[in-house]
């Protein structure tokens, strides 16, 4: 852990959060962070002081500055959004969204309907109220999820895209709480899926669900699901009476397969999408 | 989501043109820095100038510096210039920043009050520069 690798990633972070902003105001941070970092640096390492005394400061000062960063680049980013639409334009996107979450709910409440009715015509469905609560909470989640990134698509490869990841990460979820995807349920080993999905979550966001960055997300994604599989072996789970070799490689074969498959769908909608702009956005 | 977030981390609203207390405390490093005949600062100097006279053992975070001096500039209390790049002399040039004549009125007030009252109000900033 030395100075400058902290510095390069507080460069970083600062590249990242003004990504989008006008070139001038974001130049202008990114130049003054750069600054700031070489003299803490020069400054600490002239008093004597230790290098990973230095790097610890340096990511301390970035970690306890996150909040004001993003307080600063919403500021910023409010005129630019606030250009780009009009007042009726965004009114009538809140409206489609608030339309869309309705739909979602209702959506969710039909689903969760169909174990309530079976409940009362069989006793092989037995759902007690937490199972609602977590089935209602995952099917809302991945709904609005849905909603949220694909309305912002212009072309179907991308809804499409969204769709399967979405519908994936749902299935995963389910498969884990339900039955376990490896192992017996409850097996501990489950708890590196949440791995795989924090790998696409993360992904996404630093992509700014944009599509060439969407195609590598999942890609990636798919790469710590077959990683997933990999351990598992490793680590002797399919010696287990319910997962034998061929079921934890079909099984994470399966989720590989739609992650990949999203990831060449995000590709297609990334080849369909006209070039941007040029000149608004600070380029590197 | 956005809209309830203040609900629950309950950050607190600023009263439209006051001073938060980093402002505040921005101003009064850069009185002293003024009167002791350092007319400009820039961003880590200030940084550490303010350390020093809080004899606190860690820097202002980055966001919360740059956010707060960007703040003082809209206010009109600071302006702020890039160095030459001659006298950067191979590392990345400063931004350096200056009081302006009601920066240092407003500083000025503020050390008065703090004689004078053990707990004081954030000085209000002359409306229409906010």
């Amino acid at each position: 852990m030395t100075p400058e690798r902290m510095a390069e990633l507080v460069a970083r972070w600062v590249r990242f959060y003004t990504r989008g902003l006008p070139t001038a105001i974001a130049r202008r941070r990114v130049e003054e962070i750069s600054s700031d970092l070489h003299d803490h640096i020069a400054h600490e390492r002239a008093r004597g002081t230790c290098d990973r005394r230095i790097a610890f400061s340096v990511i301390s000062r970035m970690v306890r500055g996150l909040a004001a960063d993003s307080a600063w680049r919403s500021q910023h980013a409010k005129p630019i959004a606030a250009q780009t639409s009009t007042p009726g334009q965004a009114l009538k996107a809140r409206k489609t969204t608030y339309r869309s979450a309705l739909g979602v709910a209702l959506g969710t409440a039909f689903i969760l309907l169909l174990p309530l009715v079976a409940m009362q015509f069989t006793d092989e469905v037995v759902w007690d109220l937490a199972d609602f609560a977590v089935a209602g909470v995952l099917l809302f989640g991945a709904g609005l999820t849905y909603v949220l990134i694909a309305r912002k698509a212009g072309n179907v490869a991308y809804r499409v895209a969204v769709g399967v990841a979405v519908a994936a990460a749902l299935l995963l979820l389910w498969l884990m709480g339900a039955v376990g995807v490896i192992g017996e349920e409850g097996d501990h080993v489950d708890f590196m899926y949440f791995g795989v999905l924090a790998v696409g979550i993360i992904g996404a966001v630093i992509a700014r669900f944009r599509p060439d960055g969407m195609a590598r997300a999942l890609l990636a994604t798919a790469l710590a699901q077959g990683l997933v599989a990999v351990i598992a072996l490793i680590a002797g789970k399919h010696q287990s009476p319910i997962s034998s070799v061929f079921e934890i490689v079909a099984l994470n074969g399966f989720f590989v397969a739609l992650f990949t498959g999203s990831a060449r769908l995000f590709r297609h909608a990334g080849r369909q999408q006209p070039p941007r702009a040029q000149g608004r956005t600070v380029r590197r | 989501m956005g809209r309830y977030l203040p609900i629950v981390v309950a950050v607190p609203r600023r009263k439209p043109g006051t001073l938060l207390p980093l402002e505040t405390e921005i101003l009064d490093v850069a009185l002293s820095l003024l009167r002791s005949g350092q007319a400009t600062f820039h961003g880590f100097g200030l940084a550490q100038a303010m350390r020093e006279q809080s004899a606190s053992r860690s820097l202002t975070a980055h966001g919360t510096l740059y956010k707060a001096l960007g703040r003082l500039e809209e206010f009109g209390l600071l302006t702020s210039r890039w160095e030459d790049t001659a006298a950067a002399e191979g590392r990345p040039r400063r931004r350096l920043y200056e009081l302006t004549r009601q920066g240092a009125h407003v500083a000025e007030q503020t050390l008065s009050g703090k004689g004078d009252k053990a707990i004081r109000r954030s000085p209000r900033v002359v409306s229409g520069t906010a």
